[in-house]
């Protein structure tokens, strides 16, 4: 059995780590790039949303390099993403690939059905995979801290080439390290790197926090990098959702019997008091609490046609002047173009900025 | 006087019609629907609702604004489930704040949310809470439930037996033909019955002598038994409706061919859509087309479209 798994963001780390140390090969799928993409669209629905062409061209990719059998996690509903496996395993059996689909659906569609996927991952061991499944959190954690000090260190970097050339330098890296001991030696010895930089400590960057659709703001290719293009232009960015933040939330805190995202659902409660599905509460949720926290301004990213982030849309206006920061909304398909991307960042950077200048200048004249 | 609650004619109005009145002119409120979509109903709902969405949706915000100044309240409910175990779509869910925050000066929103994830009891719930703001006698809303559901029933029944929402209401009434090649028609009631954004599409079928098949004219048990045939229980009440009544018109020799209304955007018959094409495929040959609507979509393409698929159905016919 060789596995393999579609790629959001970083997830593929964790991931390796975890199969790694079960001792199962898996294949990572080459890293996603515009022929991927075209690959995918071409065979997937015109309308799909993008997070599905993106994945599909993943698995053609990994099955070239002779992947047999993909593992995925499922839902059901009432976001598209429930649907997915199905009809991608349909897709590609018309393509001609014979592959086996293992798709992770919650315990509570059916317990059994859970565990049977779970020993067919593991080999029959299950109680090795609780552990296992440990320390990929583990690693999952280390990643948003590499995360977090990329954030505080880009915008006041005076080289920024140097971190870039780091970054690159970790993701040829990680493919060859093995299991979650070496990943997670690597990850430190990046993020030391990183720390050892020649900052400029007092300057001042504005704060962006990124919020909307899960995938389309936790993967780089889908959002073409909007992270690190607005670090680059001297933003400390902030992203709601992360790949440890989605375990935490639906694995281990259903397990503790603790409610998920309690915090996002108190603040969201003003404006969509209940549950409507996808990330809807919890984008609204992070935008009152980015707001709450001082930060700037904030840019919303959700696939072209996403069901549930077209409701927080809808709301988001009334939070932008409730709160008084300014929201850019960016919707990303097949036919986003960089260039138009990039000039929507920079206005809206420069916008912030000009803002924050002319709110702090009106303040001290206030004060004199 | 009594008090006016304004119904928007979108979404599932035609489905939940009979339902919704009944029950608020047992409670002795007016029920004043809006009018049947036209330009400036479909203009205004394109101007406040939010540039993604999809077509039912800007129309049903058009609705709402062109009731807003004439009622006293507005009735706006969250269908999260209608039915145990299945969602219909996130965007029914979040209605009533997709409107609430696009449109200004509304009056108060009636926005009680219809849950039947968990449990069908939910809906008890639900209508005990529209039912306290007109009445504070339980056995009278329990009544109006009854008479509701009662009504509800009979509405089913005649749309099972082939009749049109439009001659229920006696509002419109298109004579459907008797004999001519039969289509099915799979799609979303909101486009089915929405006369302006499908180009009168039912009326020009009928005109032509072509008869035409429903989702509504089936049985929910036809439906949910080619439903069986997906890898993984479908958990859209919504999409299960339109893949189990297109399996099966595919299926029917009677049925002639199959054509599809989608909306612009619409998250689950992107997904749906496709599954029917690629299940059915394979074993049916048969003429088979979908139409994209949107609130740019022009009388005359979409007769060509009409007209060249009526051309394959006859073409085959004489074959």
């Amino acid at each position: 059995m060789k596995l393999t798994y579609p790629h959001m963001g970083e997830a593929y780390i964790a991931a390796k780590a975890m199969f790694d140390d079960l001792g199962i090969e898996s294949i990572i799928p080459p890293f996603s790039t515009q022929s991927t993409l075209r690959l995918g669209a071409k065979e997937s629905p015109e309308s799909v949303c993008l997070p599905f062409k993106i994945m599909l061209g993943n698995y053609v990719r990994s099955i070239e390099e002779g992947a047999d059998t993909i593992v995925i996690t499922g839902s059901c509903g009432p976001c598209r993403f429930g649907y997915y496996g199905p009809l991608q395993k349909l897709i590609l059996e018309d393509m001609g690939y014979d592959v086996d689909m293992i798709i992770l659906d919650p315990p509570r569609e059916g317990i059994n059905k859970f565990f049977q996927n779970i020993k067919k991952l593991s080999g029959g061991e299950s109680h090795k995979s609780f552990k296992v499944f440990l320390s990929a959190y583990k690693v999952c954690e280390q990643i948003d801290k590499l995360n977090e000090i990329q954030y505080f260190v880009r915008p006041r970097a005076k080289d920024k080439a140097k971190i870039n050339s780091i970054m690159h330098r970790f993701r040829s890296q990680v493919l060859y390290a093995k299991g979650s001991k070496e990943i997670s030696d690597l990850i430190e010895k990046t993020m030391d790197q990183l720390l050892t930089l020649d900052i400029d400590m007092e300057m001042k960057p504005i704060k962006i926090g990124i919020i909307g659709e899960i995938y389309t703001i936790i993967d780089p290719f889908s959002n073409l990098n909007a992270e690190d293009r607005l670090g680059d232009m001297g933003a400390e960015v902030h992203r709601s959702m992360t790949v440890r933040d989605w375990a935490e939330n639906n694995l281990i805190k259903p397990l503790k019997r603790e409610k998920p995202y309690k915090l996002e659902k108190e603040l969201s409660k003003p404006y969509l008091p209940v549950l409507i599905g996808g990330h809807t509460q919890q984008c609204i949720g992070h935008a009152v609490n980015y707001a709450r926290s001082g930060y700037d301004g904030l840019i919303q990213i959700y696939p072209m046609s996403c069901m549930p982030e077209i409701v927080s849309r809808s709301i988001l206006p009334q939070i932008e002047k409730d709160y008084g920061i300014p929201i850019l909304y960016l919707i990303v398909d097949e036919q986003t173009g960089e260039a138009g991307y990039q000039t929507r960042l920079e206005a809206f950077y420069d916008y912030v900025e000009n803002r924050r200048r002319r709110q702090s200048s009106s303040k001290q004249a206030q004060s004199t | 006087m009594s008090i006016k609650i304004g119904v928007p004619r979108g979404m599932y109005f035609y489905k939940y019609y009979p339902f919704t009145k009944a029950f608020l002119t047992e409670l002795g409120a007016e029920m004043v629907p809006s009018p049947q979509t036209n330009k400036e109903i479909l203009d205004m709902g394109s101007r406040y609702c939010i540039d993604d969405a999809c077509l039912p949706v800007k129309v049903y915000h058009g609705h709402v604004q062109y009731l807003k100044d004439k009622v006293d309240y507005m009735l706006i409910p969250r269908l999260t489930s209608v039915v145990p175990r299945e969602y219909i779509c996130p965007k029914f869910g979040g209605l009533p704040e997709m409107v609430k925050f696009s449109l200004p000066e509304l009056p108060q929103i009636i926005d009680v949310e219809i849950d039947l994830y968990k449990r069908k009891s939910n809906l008890i719930k639900a209508l005990y809470a529209v039912g306290k703001r007109f009445t504070s006698n339980p056995y009278l809303i329990k009544r109006a439930a009854a008479k509701a559901a009662k009504e509800l029933n009979i509405y089913e029944n005649t749309l099972l037996q082939g009749c049109l929402p439009g001659k229920y209401m006696n509002e419109t009434d298109i004579p459907v033909s008797n004999n001519g090649p039969l289509i099915g028609i799979a799609t979303h009631p909101y486009l089915l019955y929405d006369s302006f954004i499908n180009m009168k599409l039912l009326e020009k079928l009928s005109n032509k002598g072509i008869k035409f098949l429903l989702p509504e004219m089936l049985d929910k048990k036809v439906i949910e038994e080619k439903c069986s045939v997906l890898g993984k229980r479908m958990f859209w009440s919504s999409s299960k409706d339109l893949i189990g009544s297109a399996l099966y018109m595919m299926d029917n020799s009677k049925i002639d061919g199959i054509l599809m209304l989608t909306s612009f955007g619409c998250g689950i018959d992107s997904l749906s859509i496709d599954l029917i094409e690629r299940l059915g495929r394979k074993t049916y040959r048969k003429p088979f087309m979908v139409i994209t609507l949107d609130e740019h979509t022009g009388d005359a393409n979409f007769n060509t479209r009409l007209e060249a698929f009526l051309d394959l159905v006859y073409r085959r016919e004489m074959m």
